[in-house]
């Protein structure tokens, strides 16, 4: 029968045209377009080869960068996605580190509680989750405040906080002493102390990079998936998204809860790199960079969060390794003729680039990579 | 047995049920129709129709924009040896009274409230229309009372009834099928009178079939299932047929409907066609987006545009001189350009893929043709019409003519009439005659079985065909000059801001035109010279349109004789359209018309002189 036919032939799938969606599957995949896949795929494989690119002090620093991104993802869930102000983001942060460091410390260490659980698999879901129940406890606040009130409370929150970590001895070792952070263990695999391969701040980074594509992948999903179009409505007018059935209550506790599980174990993963947690880091300050990292990233978009997280990060290198030799006024520790600090032109520099980009360009590091894909992708036309 | 298009749907169910026979867009996904699912509401859509009564011969009209719906009636109705009427979706109720009576249909399928209103305004006229089935429902169902209306989904509910208690009864039928069946009237436009139904036999549709389908008469190679089509031009015209639904049922051509006409850029960049037909209007449409958006790119862009058209010209030229045939040069320039310009500029038109595009229906600038041929799309005319099954003449991959409509199929028999120069064909695609109207079809098909095409052309080397124009639109001034209006006409139209001139000056001492801009691109250029405008008459008429109008009459003047000089114009003050009974329902000119409703301005043309 099929010979008779003219022009038959195997099946093929319509290629060559991302547009043609044949189903909802197809349309709202994670990554629908060829262009997608392939530049996510050339992205994951780059980092990656940081690590053999990079000398070990750099890697360092991107680590901390992969750990800061997951909290800035965290934040910008509940901030960006959600729409609910919090400026207690360092308050979660810091149960995540603890909690990290409680479990996996050493129990035969009489000032400090520890219970021996040292593998990662354990303790970092567990920093996540206890974070999390924080965040679910402090949630049912948000539901009943919005805007400027709900930011005042969770301002109440990172002192409260604050306040318990510097007091809590025995958990945090006290100000000016602190603890270990958590043991660098990943199923009996101490990455942190290298490998007749990889030094150990190459394996470290790794892990941290590929812990960030996971945690990424996860809040991409989340942004795209129901959930996260509630927090849409519910961040554009929650009388509206109300109205249309989506329930305020649950969706505010959901983004609140995720986003201080990512607050958790991005606490926890930061002392894996910096071995050495100081119950002083949890401050407004801390709170303030993420929203800094949020802002300059780029508002509601995941890989904006990464770009915002990774500039700050290195930001600071940048102004301890450079400035001061071409400013020789500007000096890294503070001595007579200093005008300036770093961390003092750090702080500035902050408040500078939030309001440089609040004004030229409020989506963010992301608006501007949409721009210049835009350019190119409505070429050889404008629009 | 016979074949009709209903058995190739059905023997392609049966070799190929899950290969995709077509695509329509719901609700943002393009969802897809099997060779199976196909066949299957064929045969539902044939028993209910023979559940309501319809036998052999009897008509069933179709009332609809093109959907799925559409080749399932078609195709459902020849099933049953009936004869599928297509009416347009634009035709206004007096055209639906006489189209619905003129064929006598039993059976009419009408899209949404629209069109059911169409009919039910004039049913009482129509004592034969005994089904009118709606597919939309909204603003029909549950307040509608007529007896005679039935919802799509109840008809197929009582086609599958009627199957279920009478299986095989549509095979039956089918076997029945002779070559002389009358598988469709497709009414003509009608430029000068009432539109007239041309029979087409099912013999006749085979014929169209083995030569432009299977003979490979438009596309070298052939169509095969892996080509892709976007229908969007009326179904009810001789060419969007062949193009959806003879290339579908023949050999598997993958159809994709739009959603509407004015969602067409933005189908064709989803569906990137592989063959794509077009009427003029369309491509000169495309050629003027592409102006516009490029007035508004930046610098860069626009500077990279000049560039690469200015090389896409040079292209066009030679591909013109070569007949479509790449030389090394051009094959280079084309590589270098697709880089930086002709790739993502067919990709955002839609055109990435295509490998064969035709112009047909009416006559077209060589200008736009050449820009297509430039930024690498393969363009070809083509010709043919209603009354011979769309086949005559079209330019073959490889052997193109610019400005002229091809060479004659193989198995085509064309003359050209010595005394009138009337273009004369003769095949077995030659229509059975004109419904009731035995006086029209004597004057249309001699006694040799010669078709008189009413076109007048000349050969060109003695292979190609080119078309002069219509021969009752040919003007005679008074000086005894014949000038064929529809070139001059055609030159006017190919500058994107002009969209009709229509040439007056039969028997009068020069030539005039009125012509009608372009509203976008009239509209932008004013915007980005800040000419504040209210409605499209005001625009028409401020005095730099009227200047820019005028240069653009002068560029086609230099190009043409004196005595073909356009020496004066008016603006038209209205859009055209065919409720107004401006255009036919394909959006051709009525010159007739025209000339008496504007009579004022084309008296005003000529006693300015005098």
């Amino acid at each position: 029968m099929t010979a008779l036919l003219p022009g038959s032939s195997r099946p093929r799938p319509l290629r060559g045209r991302p547009d043609l969606h044949t189903s909802y599957a197809a349309e709202m995949a994670l990554l629908n377009t060829p262009g997608k896949r392939r530049g996510v795929a050339a992205l994951a494989v780059a980092g990656a080869l940081l690590a053999l690119a990079l000398t070990d002090d750099w890697l360092v620093i991107l680590a901390r960068g992969c750990a800061l991104a997951i909290g800035a993802i965290g934040l910008n869930l509940v901030t960006g996605y959600a729409g609910q102000v919090s400026l207690g983001h360092a308050f979660f942060v810091g149960v995540g580190a603890y909690t990290a460091s409680a479990l996996s410390g050493d129990p035969a260490d009489g000032a400090l509680i520890g219970l021996g659980v040292r593998d990662m698999a354990l303790w970092l879901p567990a920093a996540g989750a206890v974070a999390g129940l924080a965040g679910l406890l402090v949630a049912p606040i948000a539901t009943r405040l919005r805007g400027l009130y709900l930011a005042i409370v969770t301002l109440g929150l990172v002192f409260l906080g604050e306040h318990v970590f510097r007091e809590w001895t025995a958990l945090t070792g006290g100000v000016g002493v602190g603890r270990p952070g958590p043991a660098p263990q990943l199923l009996g695999w101490r990455f942190a102390e290298g490998s007749a391969l990889l030094t150990g701040a190459q394996q470290t980074y790794l892990v941290l990079f590929a812990l960030l594509c996971l945690f990424a992948l996860g809040g991409r999903n989340l942004a795209r998936s129901d959930v996260g179009r509630a927090f849409a409505a519910v961040r554009d007018r929650d009388i509206a998204a109300s109205i249309i059935g989506v329930d305020l209550r649950r969706t505010k506790l959901a983004a609140f809860t995720v986003s201080s599980f990512y607050a958790g174990v991005c606490g926890a993963l930061l002392y894996v790199v910096t071995p050495y947690v100081e119950p002083g880091s949890f401050n407004l300050n801390l709170s303030v960079q993420f929203i800094a990292m949020v802002l300059i990233g780029g508002v509601a978009t995941i890989s904006g969060s990464i770009m915002g997280a990774l500039f700050l990060a290195t930001l600071l290198r940048v102004t301890q390794e450079i400035i001061p030799r071409l400013l020789p006024f500007i000096d890294t520790a503070p001595r007579r003729d200093t005008l300036l600090t770093t961390t003092q032109l750090e702080t500035i520099l902050y408040g500078l680039l939030i309001v440089v980009f609040l004004i030229a360009e409020p989506r963010g590091l992301y608006g501007i990579w949409v721009r210049i894909r835009n350019y190119w992708k409505g070429w050889p036309f404008s629009y | 047995m016979t074949t009709t298009i209903a058995t190739r749907v059905r023997d392609r169910a049966a070799a190929l049920p899950d290969r995709v026979a077509m695509r329509e867009k719901d609700l943002g996904i393009w969802q897809e129709v099997t060779w199976a699912d196909y066949w299957d509401r064929v045969l539902d859509v044939g028993h209910a129709l023979l559940s309501l009564g319809v036998e052999a011969g009897d008509r069933v009209a179709i009332h609809s924009e093109n959907r799925r719906e559409w080749l399932f009636t078609d195709v459902g109705t020849v099933a049953v040896r009936a004869v599928t009427v297509g009416l347009y979706p634009t035709n206004p109720v007096p055209e639906v009274r006489h189209l619905l009576a003129d064929s006598g249909a039993r059976v009419l399928i009408a899209e949404d409230q629209e069109q059911v209103d169409k009919a039910l305004a004039v049913a009482a006229e129509l004592p034969e229309l005994t089904t009118i089935v709606y597919l939309e429902p909204r603003g029909i169902a549950r307040r509608y009372t007529d007896p005679r209306l039935l919802s799509w989904p109840a008809f197929l509910e009582r086609g599958r009834a009627h199957r279920r208690a009478h299986p095989g009864a549509v095979e039956a039928r089918m076997a029945a099928a002779r070559p002389d069946d009358v598988a469709t009237l497709v009414y003509t436009s009608g430029t000068t009178g009432p539109p007239k139904g041309a029979m087409l036999t099912v013999a006749n549709v085979e014929f169209a079939i083995s030569v432009l389908v299977e003979g490979g008469g438009f596309t070298d190679p052939p169509p095969t299932d892996r080509d892709v089509t976007l229908s969007y031009l009326p179904l009810c015209h001789v060419a969007e047929r062949v193009f959806t639904v003879w290339f579908n049922a023949a050999v598997g051509v993958q159809v994709n409907f739009a959603e509407s006409i004015d969602t067409v850029q933005q189908n064709l960049r989803e569906v990137q066609p592989t063959i794509l037909f077009g009427v003029p209007r369309i491509w000169e449409k495309v050629l003027a987006g592409v102006t516009i958006r490029m007035a508004n790119a930046t610098p860069l862009k626009r500077a990279n545009h000049r560039l690469w058209m200015a090389v896409a010209g040079r292209i066009g030229r030679t591909l013109v001189r070569t007949g479509g045939v790449h030389t090394p040069a051009t094959r280079a320039l084309s590589a270098v350009g697709s880089v930086f310009m002709y790739r993502a500029l067919r990709d955002r038109l839609g055109l990435r893929l295509v490998r064969y595009a035709a112009s047909g229906a009416a006559p077209i600038a060589p200008d736009v043709l050449e820009f297509f041929m430039g930024i690498g799309v393969p363009m070809h005319e083509v010709y043919g019409m209603t009354e011979n099954s769309a086949v005559a003449t079209a330019n073959r991959p490889g052997r193109i003519r610019l400005g002229t409509v091809g060479e004659p199929h193989p198995g085509v028999e064309l003359r050209i009439d010595d005394a009138t120069g009337e273009i004369l064909t003769r095949h077995p695609g030659t229509f059975a005659g004109y419904w009731n109207n035995p006086a029209a079809t004597a004057r249309t098909v001699d006694a040799d079985g010669w078709l008189h095409t009413g076109d007048v052309g000349e050969w060109v080397d003695g292979t190609h065909v080119r078309i002069t124009d219509r021969l009752k639109d040919i003007i005679i001034t008074s000086g005894g000059k014949n000038i064929a209006p529809s070139e001059i006409e055609n030159a006017l139209k190919a500058s994107p801001y002009i969209k009709e001139a229509v040439v007056v000056g039969d028997r009068r001492n020069y030539l005039t035109a009125l012509i009608g801009i372009e509203l976008d691109t009239v509209g932008d250029w004013a915007q980005r010279r800040r000419i504040a405008y209210t409605t499209y008459r005001d625009l028409s008429e401020r005095p730099e349109v009227v200047a820019l109008v005028q240069a653009e009459v002068d560029r086609v003047n230099e190009r043409f004789a004196k005595v073909e000089a356009i020496r004066r114009f008016r603006m038209l003050p209205k859009e055209l359209d065919h409720e107004d009974g401006e255009l036919t329902a394909t959006q051709k000119v009525k010159r007739a018309a025209i000339q008496d409703m504007f009579a004022d301005l084309v008296d005003d043309m000529y006693a300015r002189a005098a």
